[in-house]
């Protein structure tokens, strides 16, 4: 009876869905977006932490990186916006430097290398074209994006269709995109300099240096990628639901492959069962990490907003994700906007993450050199992460600060301080700027 | 009595969930009400990505780039 009950509720509810007269039909066509909007974007990160991959989960993880982004959505007629969105990212990495530590007379994971890769620049754009049907209740897009660093290319594009019914309380999405990367694949300078000279120590920085413990240096396992693109096809769904008038949902689900050279080939991997050659503190690799050449991923998530009162807004988010590399991970987000007058909010967030490990992943020297697929990248382990901070919007929606032709529509601050369970420990500020073409 | 009290939700969450008209939607129309990632955002979305094994299913980027610094 009580399940019959529940039963009519649920049909009893979709229907009133169904019988609701839609009453934004098109009495006038107001602009998708009224005039030109600049959004200045920045960052700042700094981590640290004591399990590189690149010297195979033992050494310094410091990094630093800035992000200067500029996006700009120009309204092309009353239906039409086109948003080009263009970003760097200028990162100095001890970790990566240490790809090649043999450019110091005293090699040491612990220490930074000053060497070419201990430096990159990321530089990346996307332009995303989207339409609005007359009633607004219809949205399709479509892009193209690239990027580049030293070792990477990759080139992307997609589109999506948005439907929007029942007064525009229920959207419903769905998107497909392709990525294309190519690796320019840089291998430790111990390996490649060990290859280069068909797999003897006569030459490269073993001319240089004396090898101590095992004298008799032989990565075995050792040989070059033949495979150097890495390709990404995803598809995604969203839904979303404005439940009253104070409380709106959204789910979102993707489901993602990937093929290709998925392994990072600059990461070393240490084996229990080979001897340790080292070149001042320094252990030479025994092989790359190898990681197989296809990832099934699907993350789930959701979002919960709810408005408490003039001053409060509630915003969560979850996620559940599982691969086919062994890993699931559940992620909590919560942000409590407080509105302290009608221009400044201020709000405090915390994010906790927890993962399980991937099967491919050990710690230093815990891999045999039998295995077929090894890592000791801590990205990969088993942690739990706590996030936590807090940010600063200022908004004027009158645009009264102008500079040239724009006028300040708000302005964002954010501070978060993130800490892993395995030691790793970062700081993000991020700072927005919006104008408004006047 | 945890039966009742699901029934109790369902029945409450579908009739609370009626249409909401354009001039109703004040609220849900505020900008910390919007459901999605606010843009500044992206970074700290993009250092998770580096720095976690999983990603998406936020609705931003579902890939493409190496994220392994």
């Amino acid at each position: 009876m009580k399940k019959a009950i529940a039963l009519l509720s649920f049909l009893s509810g979709f229907s009133s869905f169904a019988q609701e007269q839609d009453s934004t039909d098109v009495a006038f066509k107001k602009r998708v977006l009224e005039t030109t909007e600049v959004d200045f974007l920045m960052s700042y990160y700094k981590q640290d932490g004591s399990h590189s991959a690149v010297s195979g989960g033992k050494g310094m993880e410091e990094l630093t990186d800035l992000t200067p982004t500029i996006v700009v959505a120009m309204p092309l007629n009353d239906d039409d916006v086109l948003t080009v969105d263009v970003g760097l990212s200028a990162y100095s990495s001890a970790s990566s430097g240490n790809i090649n530590p043999f450019d110091s007379a005293t090699p040491s994971p612990w220490q930074a290398s000053s060497g070419a890769s201990a430096k990159d620049m990321w530089v990346g754009m996307t332009a995303n074209y989207s339409h609005s049907s007359d009633d607004r209740n219809t949205i399709w897009n479509g892009h193209v994006s690239g990027s580049a660093e030293y070792d990477y290319i990759s080139i992307g594009f997609g589109g999506g269709l948005t439907k929007l019914f029942n007064d525009k309380n229920t959207e419903v999405g769905i998107s497909a995109n392709v990525y294309l990367d190519t690796w320019s694949p840089i291998y430790p300078k111990e390996l490649q300099d060990f290859a280069d000279n068909g797999n003897t120590l006569n030459g490269g920085i073993f001319n240089n240096f004396t090898i101590t413990g095992n004298t008799d240096y032989d990565p075995k396992n050792f040989k070059f990628h033949q495979d150097k693109n890495r390709n990404s096809y995803a598809l995604s769904l969203s839904f979303s639901q404005v439940i009253n008038k104070k409380l709106q949902t959204s789910l979102f689900m993707d489901v993602l492959h990937q093929q290709g050279l998925l392994s990072t080939p600059y990461q070393r991997v240490y084996f229990a069962d080979v001897a340790d050659s080292f070149i001042n503190e320094f252990q030479l690799a025994d092989d790359i990490e190898r990681l197989p050449d296809t990832r099934f991923k699907l993350p789930i998530g959701a979002r919960l907003n709810y408005y408490i009162d003039e001053t409060f807004v509630l915003r969560t988010y979850y996620r559940f994700y599982t691969d086919n590399w062994g890993i699931q991970s559940h992620t909590a987000n919560f942000e409590l906007p407080i509105k302290l007058t009608d221009r400044f909010t201020v709000f405090p967030m915390y994010r906790y993450y927890t993962q399980t490990a991937s099967k491919y992943f050990a710690p230093h020297e815990a891999h045999l050199s039998t295995e077929q697929y090894y890592t000791s990248d801590y990205d990969l382990s088993s942690f739990d992460a706590h996030q936590y901070g807090f940010g600063i919007n200022y908004t004027d929606i009158f645009t009264g600060a102008k500079i040239w032709k724009f006028g300040i529509k708000n302005i964002d601050f954010r501070f978060n301080h993130y800490t892993r369970s395995d030691g790793l420990d970062a700081n993000i500020f991020s700072f927005g700027i919006k104008f408004i073409q006047q | 009595m945890k039966k009742i009290l699901l029934l109790g939700i369902t029945i409450l969450a579908l009739h609370s969930c009626s249409s909401v008209k354009e001039y109703e939607k004040e609220k849900i129309n505020d900008p910390d009400m919007k459901l999605s990632a606010r843009p500044e955002e992206r970074f700290e979305t993009n250092f998770q990505v580096y720095r976690e094994a999983s990603s998406g299913a936020n609705g931003g980027k579902t890939g493409g780039g190496c994220g392994c610094n």
